[in-house]
């Protein structure tokens, strides 16, 4: 074990983590977008709307996210009316194709999170919301959407913090966020060992913070929760 | 014994129900019954279980929309319409319009439990009726009080016994000063020690006067609250009357047996 190359990687693997920062955060805003709008379609009832958001949950959780990012990279490039339409300056960027595949994949996954937690809310909650005359929209706004918030968060935590160790996956495309910083340090100076421990230790500090930020958020969330001990 | 006080006959019509009829699939519901409670009255829907006495309460606020009927609220008549061969309310608005008058307790309390006691109770004033924030926790707080609660309203669902949660449930459905309150089976989920102090809740409103429609298994107290008791058997009425009348000397056999059995009660 080489002590000295391991502390001369670290700032230049931390120089990775903004963009990893960028690519999960970009990702998840964008996925949650996704998930809700595929949620809608699948709890909407129409037709149409449930084949397709069934569909597009069946393809982006069926298939490896390595493959969705190699598709969506090099394979849209391929159509001409890809390349003529006015996303390709978006779409002939790795960065952006990371965090597009990134989204659609997790907005898969966050999906299915989010119906089941709508799924779970008790028929009662919502009777009762009815019943004192609440319409469909103050209804999912005020008692729906938070008992389902506080039911999908560890859930919710637990997607996230896939997101960041798939996000490695993003050095593929020549993005060099951390893997892609220390995939390229390999070759100077042959220490994959020593490189890679480095590497997994800034992924767990990351995935730590977020544990731990997702969990401050349940106990602020489950005041209800917790007053029954 | 305590006995309602008789109200006047010449009161105009809180809630009339004209020949509901309501289906489950293939399961006959209601088989056309009609009903009014008077303002001011009590009337109280027994029978046993399956004779559809709660779902008959479900129709008044439209939670069940019956397949055939009339439902007239404070004089106005809800709007039903058929689409792909099933009803449903012409109009949601007036739906929610007319629920906002109407006070519902359930079996099971149905509290928000994300919110604390409070907040279950300015909840609907503030974001249906558009009630200022301080004049709705200043009424909840006089409505907490009046069911004994009011020490616990910044508790949350979870921490009240049944009881106490019921009598939330009651405060959450007066802070909307509904003109007809519906009660469906309000003491049914709770330990026998805990009924007493819901049903001095309800008896405290049916004396101020307040007009309710309540399905409920304790006889007892349906003798003493009520202005009319309406036996409903197998989706019909079987008897209706004066409470003294229907649960003491009934004219039905199919009473008298339905008596027999919760006997001591009565």
């Amino acid at each position: 074990m080489n002590w000295d190359i391991m502390i001369s990687s670290v700032p230049t693997l931390l120089s990775g983590v903004p963009l990893t920062v960028q690519l999960v955060g970009l990702g998840e805003i964008l996925g949650l977008v996704i998930a809700c709008l595929a949620t809608w379609g699948r709890l909407s009832g129409n037709l149409a709307a449930v084949g397709v958001s069934r569909l597009y949950v069946f393809v982006f959780r069926g298939t490896p996210l390595l493959v969705q990012i190699y598709l969506i990279y090099y394979g849209l490039g391929q159509f001409p009316a890809v390349r003529e339409s006015v996303l390709w300056p978006i779409l002939r960027e790795p960065y952006w194709c990371a965090i597009l595949a990134l989204a659609l994949n997790t907005g898969a996954y966050t999906s299915e999170i989010l119906r089941g937690a709508i799924l779970t809310i008790p028929h009662g909650q919502v009777e009762a919301a009815r019943a004192c005359g609440m319409g469909r929209w103050l209804t999912f706004r005020r008692i729906i959407v938070p008992i389902a918030i506080r039911q999908a968060l560890p859930a919710y935590g637990n997607e996230i913090i896939l997101m960041v160790k798939a996000s490695s996956l993003a050095s593929i495309i020549t993005l060099l966020e951390i893997t892609g910083l220390a995939r390229r340090l390999i070759p100077q100076t042959y220490a994959v060992f020593e490189i890679f421990i480095v590497a997994g230790l800034i992924y767990l500090g990351l995935n730590f913070a977020i544990a731990q930020a997702v969990r401050w958020a349940e106990w602020r969330l489950t005041p209800h929760l917790r007053a029954r001990a | 014994m305590h006995r309602h006080p008789p109200i006047n006959p010449g009161a105009p019509d809180a809630v009339v129900v004209h020949d509901l009829h309501k289906s489950f699939g293939p399961l006959e519901v209601l088989k056309g019954v009609s009903l009014t409670a008077k303002e001011g009255s009590v009337v109280t829907l027994i029978g046993s279980s399956g004779s559809g006495k709660s779902t008959l309460l479900r129709c008044i606020n439209l939670l069940e929309v019956p397949d055939r009927g009339r439902i007239v609220i404070g004089g106005e008549e809800i709007g039903l319409t058929t689409k792909r061969g099933r009803t449903i309310p012409a109009d949601q608005r007036q739906v929610e319009r007319i629920r906002t008058r109407l006070g519902m307790v359930f079996q099971s309390f149905n509290l928000w439990t994300h919110m604390t006691i409070l907040e279950n109770v300015i909840e609907a004033p503030i974001h249906v009726l558009g009630v200022p924030r301080a004049e709705a926790v200043d009424r909840a707080r006089k409505l907490l009080d009046k069911v004994g609660i009011l020490s616990k309203a910044d508790a949350y669902p979870v921490q009240l016994s049944g009881g106490q949660q019921q009598r939330a449930a009651i405060a959450r459905a007066l802070a909307m000063q509904p003109k007809v309150m519906l009660f469906d089976e309000p003491t049914s989920a709770l330990d026998p020690e805990l009924v007493g102090e819901v049903l001095l809740v309800i008896r405290q409103l049916a004396d101020e006067g307040n007009t309710m429609v309540m399905v409920t298994h304790e006889m007892g107290f349906a003798r003493e609250v009520s202005t009319e008791v309406v036996f409903l058997h197998q989706g019909r009425i079987e008897e209706q009357g004066p409470p003294d009348r229907v649960l003491v000397t009934p004219e039905s056999e199919r009473v008298r047996q339905f008596l027999s059995r919760h006997l001591g009660t009565a």
